[in-house]
């Protein structure tokens, strides 16, 4: 029998980004918290000590910073007439694992959505008329607008040290920035990091373009900065280990750096960890939650812990996976096109064109994890899309990060796979090469969702998340266009070599990394019939259940999605607030 | 391309001295072709780095590995041989530790054949699975040449692995494509290029050739003094022993 705890007011599931912002918001109250994470906390670990921070073998291609297969993966099939299988070593997309959770290990790109992002279909049929979407594409407004996010960006922008270059400051569009930028209502709070060779090349291929480009939105500091808490950053080193990595600088804007250590001064919080959530204690006929369940690893205790409110604020299948376990909302069923948890899993289309500059010195150990220049000309609803056979868009940009060597190495076409040719290809390009890169929407389907797998089970006994998860068709025709548009800036870049344009063909590869931006499963809605939770983010089946996270995503836009993501998280705080003033359906 | 990329005749020397005069030469059969590598008639100091042995290579599955990186990586103006680069004692390291025993892999069953986009779906362990596909290429090679791998000359050993890695040699046992693309070649760019404290990139080899400064890596100056300029410390690239 699990040991019962006595009972807190708010718990939330998961120590990552999100419990950090709406523990904050809510501490600053007088109301206590307490933070279950599974994992344990990094900072005084290798990963994040020097020199084995550097080592890319272990963190950089074991990926041990992720979630561990061995213990938690996903089932995976292209279509409902499949059958299912683990992924047993997933590559295409890393959940954190630890005090900081997948924001540990981020490159720290940053971005605030299209102003019109949260009223996509509204946006499509107002533009392109109402049959123009097609039936299989769900993509819908997700019951909040921009302009109510905006302050909640600003106080995140803040708190995180956003280094960047306006782009339109209350309507005015500002030179240097991006020009489709929704208004803001100001400048970053930091000046924007610097710009490799690469991004100057892509600057002046842009511009040759008629196109305006601006320096990526980061996470990581330019220069030593303390935020509106009196926490602190330091200066970004440009080493080239952010993604995948733990920033021992203190560099990159982490929760952490700059939120866990301020919130254990804080009367009322408290985090413990290594307490995998095992499931929600949910009471269907008062629509209320009671608590959750968790197993201590430590000392394999389960305890079950009673709450006033709970806050799922784990990685994007972990939340949906909880939900799908304790029958909390109808789940999704993709051959009706009923219920709701499971439904608008969505990921990303990223694709390349290497660029090859024969006495240029891109040097790309010379980075961070945001130095690229951008234009966001292609992106989401940024073009007419008026016969061209999809929706969507991605960014273009230079896109250099990092220069370690098992995995960044660009080598012309037609260079052999080993031999002293492939040899010799390295040692003339590796500095001198980069990717022009596309990062592309994906914008819902029909059969696209999660459930639970009927057969694989993890290593505590419970179902395994089940991806039923292809590209598309409105996929595999934007990828094309916005690629072919990324071979234009090649080929005005004046590289010695354009390599190969690599759009995204064929069907989704769970071996390939593109990005960890997996999207849904628990979307928000001003509808109970297709949404899981209110645009309060509370659950429409149980009150005191909210749910936060890139899992209430109803689309995955071409931008990153840690912007609107924080502004969510700093915003839910404060409705928590408002709730346990008086209990109701906000 | 650039000056500062080719190894100066001293600079190679040092770079053969740094590599550990081979445990691998010592094991390989007399006779080999591939094991000979041209640095092997040089007397070179052993180094420390590396202790000498295999983990997990029988005598004879070292014979394979070995003139396999060898055919990869020849012995030429670039880099010493293959095993002389540590290649062959990295993947042996891997094979033998939490790699090659299936750590972080999900291992429950049912077990089921799989489209290639999910992913290896075998319950070998990654170090069962790279010597059974061993056995099977030694077999595949037996019936084509009638002599083993190792025996073979490098232009033939290397058209042999070009044809397995275009998945032209079918074995009716073994997926051999997979089994090389997928985790014989990520083991030798790997061996390649990690830091040299895992037993592959001996003497941080590979990061002299193409210029990778390696550690600590605090470029908040060089960033800006060295854009769109050849970077000096990457003559001299750091790795995780020297910081220890």
């Amino acid at each position: 029998m699990a040991k019962i705890l006595p009972k807190r007011t708010v718990v939330i599931v998961g120590g990552g980004l999100t419990a950090g912002f709406i523990a904050r918001q809510i501490t600053a109250k007088g109301i206590d918290v307490l933070v279950l994470e599974r994992g344990g906390d990094h900072r005084a670990a290798a990963e994040a000590k020097i020199p084995n921070q550097r080592d890319e073998l272990r963190w950089g291609v074991q990926n041990q910073l992720a979630q561990n297969w061995a213990t938690e993966t996903y089932t995976l099939r292209h279509s409902p007439n499949e059958e299912s299988l683990p992924v047993r070593r997933l590559e295409s997309f890393l959940p954190g694992d630890g005090l900081g959770g997948a924001a540990n290990h981020w490159n720290g790109q940053t971005w605030r959505w299209a102003e019109y992002d949260p009223i996509l279909r509204t946006r499509l049929e107002s533009r392109y008329g109402k049959k123009a979407i097609p039936a299989d594409m769900p993509v819908q407004d997700w019951g909040v607008t921009y302009a109510e996010m905006e302050p909640y960006h600003d106080l995140f922008e803040r708190l995180f040290g956003i280094a960047g270059k306006a782009g339109n400051i209350k309507g005015q569009i500002q030179p240097g920035g991006n020009p489709f930028e929704a208004p803001r209502q100001r400048e970053y709070p930091q000046p924007p990091i610097e710009i490799t060779e690469s991004g100057q090349i892509f600057n002046g291929a842009v511009e040759s373009l008629g196109y305006k480009s601006f320096p990526m939105p980061a996470a990581n500091s330019p220069g030593a900065y303390t935020n509106p808490d009196g926490m602190k950053l330091a200066p970004c080193q440009y080493c080239g280990h952010c993604e995948r990595f733990i920033c021992e600088a203190n560099a990159k804007a982490s929760p952490q750096v700059l939120l866990y250590p301020m919130l254990a001064q804080r009367k009322g919080f408290a985090i413990r960890l290594r307490a995998h959530v095992l499931g929600i204690n949910y009471d269907p006929k008062a629509r209320q939650v009671t608590g959750v369940r968790y197993l201590d690893l430590q000392t394999a205790e389960e305890y079950e812990q009673p709450a006033d409110i709970v806050v799922l604020g784990a990685f994007t299948m972990t939340n949906t996976k909880l939900l799908l376990q304790d029958g909390i909302g109808a789940p999704y069923d993709a051959r009706t096109g009923k219920g709701v948890v499971g439904r608008n899993f969505c990921y990303q289309v990223t694709s390349n064109v290497p660029v090859f500059f024969k006495d240029r010195w891109i040097n790309p150990f010379l980075a961070s994890g945001s130095t690229q220049t951008v234009i966001d000309d292609y992106n989401g609803d940024n073009f007419d899309h008026s016969g061209l056979g999809f929706f969507g868009g991605g960014y273009i940009y230079s896109n250099v990060t990092n220069g370690r060597p098992i995995t960044t190495r660009l080598l012309p076409p037609g260079t052999p796979r080993w031999g002293t040719k492939w040899k010799q290809a390295n040692a003339d390009w590796y500095l001198h090469a980069f990717n022009i890169a596309v990062h592309g929407s994906n914008y819902p389907h029909r059969e696209n969702c999660l459930d639970l797998d009927p057969t694989y089970r993890d290593a505590y006994g419970q179902p395994l998340l089940r991806m039923t998860y292809n590209l598309r068709d409105n996929d595999h025709r934007m990828t094309e266009y916005v690629t072919a548009k990324a071979h234009e800036i090649a080929t005005a870049s004046g590289a010695t070599i354009v390599g190969t344009p690599a759009p995204r063909r064929g069907d989704y590869d769970a071996r390939v990394y593109q990005t960890t931006h997996v999207t849904g499963g628990t979307i928000m809605g001003s509808d109970p019939a297709t949404s899981v939770v209110s645009p309060h983010l509370q659950h429409w089946d149980a009150k005191n259940l909210f749910v936060v996270g890139a899992s209430v995503y109803p689309h995955n836009a071409g931008y990153n999605p840690t912007g609107p993501l924080s502004a969510l998280a700093l915003r839910l705080g404060d409705d928590l607030v408002r709730y346990i003033e008086s209990p109701r359906m906000l | 391309m650039t000056s500062a990329k080719k190894q100066p005749s001293t600079r190679r020397s040092f770079l053969m001295s740094a590599v550990a005069a081979s445990s691998a030469l010592a094991l390989a059969p007399t006779g080999d072709v591939l094991s000979s590598p041209s640095t092997a008639t040089e007397t070179l100091p052993v180094s420390l780095d590396t202790p000498a042995g295999y983990a997990s290579l029988s005598p004879d599955e070292a014979a394979f590995v070995e003139a396999m990186v060898n055919v990869m990586c020849p012995a030429d103006d670039l880099t010493p041989s293959g095993v002389d680069c540590g290649l062959a004692t990295y993947i042996d390291r891997q094979l033998a530790g939490g790699f090659g025993r299936g750590d972080r892999l999900y291992r429950s069953g049912p077990w089921k054949p799989g489209k290639p986009q999910l992913g290896y779906q075998l319950p070998l362990t990654p170090e069962e699975f790279f010597k059974a596909g061993v056995a099977r290429v030694q077999e595949a090679c037996a019936t084509k040449f009638g002599k083993h791998f190792e025996q073979l000359a490098p232009v033939d050993a290397d058209a042999f692995l070009q044809d397995i890695a275009a998945e032209k040699i079918v074995d009716p046992q073994l997926p051999l494509g997979q089994w090389f693309n997928e985790l014989v070649y990520p083991l030798f760019v790997q061996a390649c290029f990690a830091d040299p404290m895992y037993g592959g990139n001996r003497g941080k080899v590979f990061w002299k050739l193409i210029g990778y400064p390696g550690l600590p890596a605090f470029h908040t100056r060089d960033m800006v003094a060295y854009r769109g300029k050849q970077f000096p410390g990457a003559l001299d690239p750091k790795s995780i022993q020297d910081f220890s």
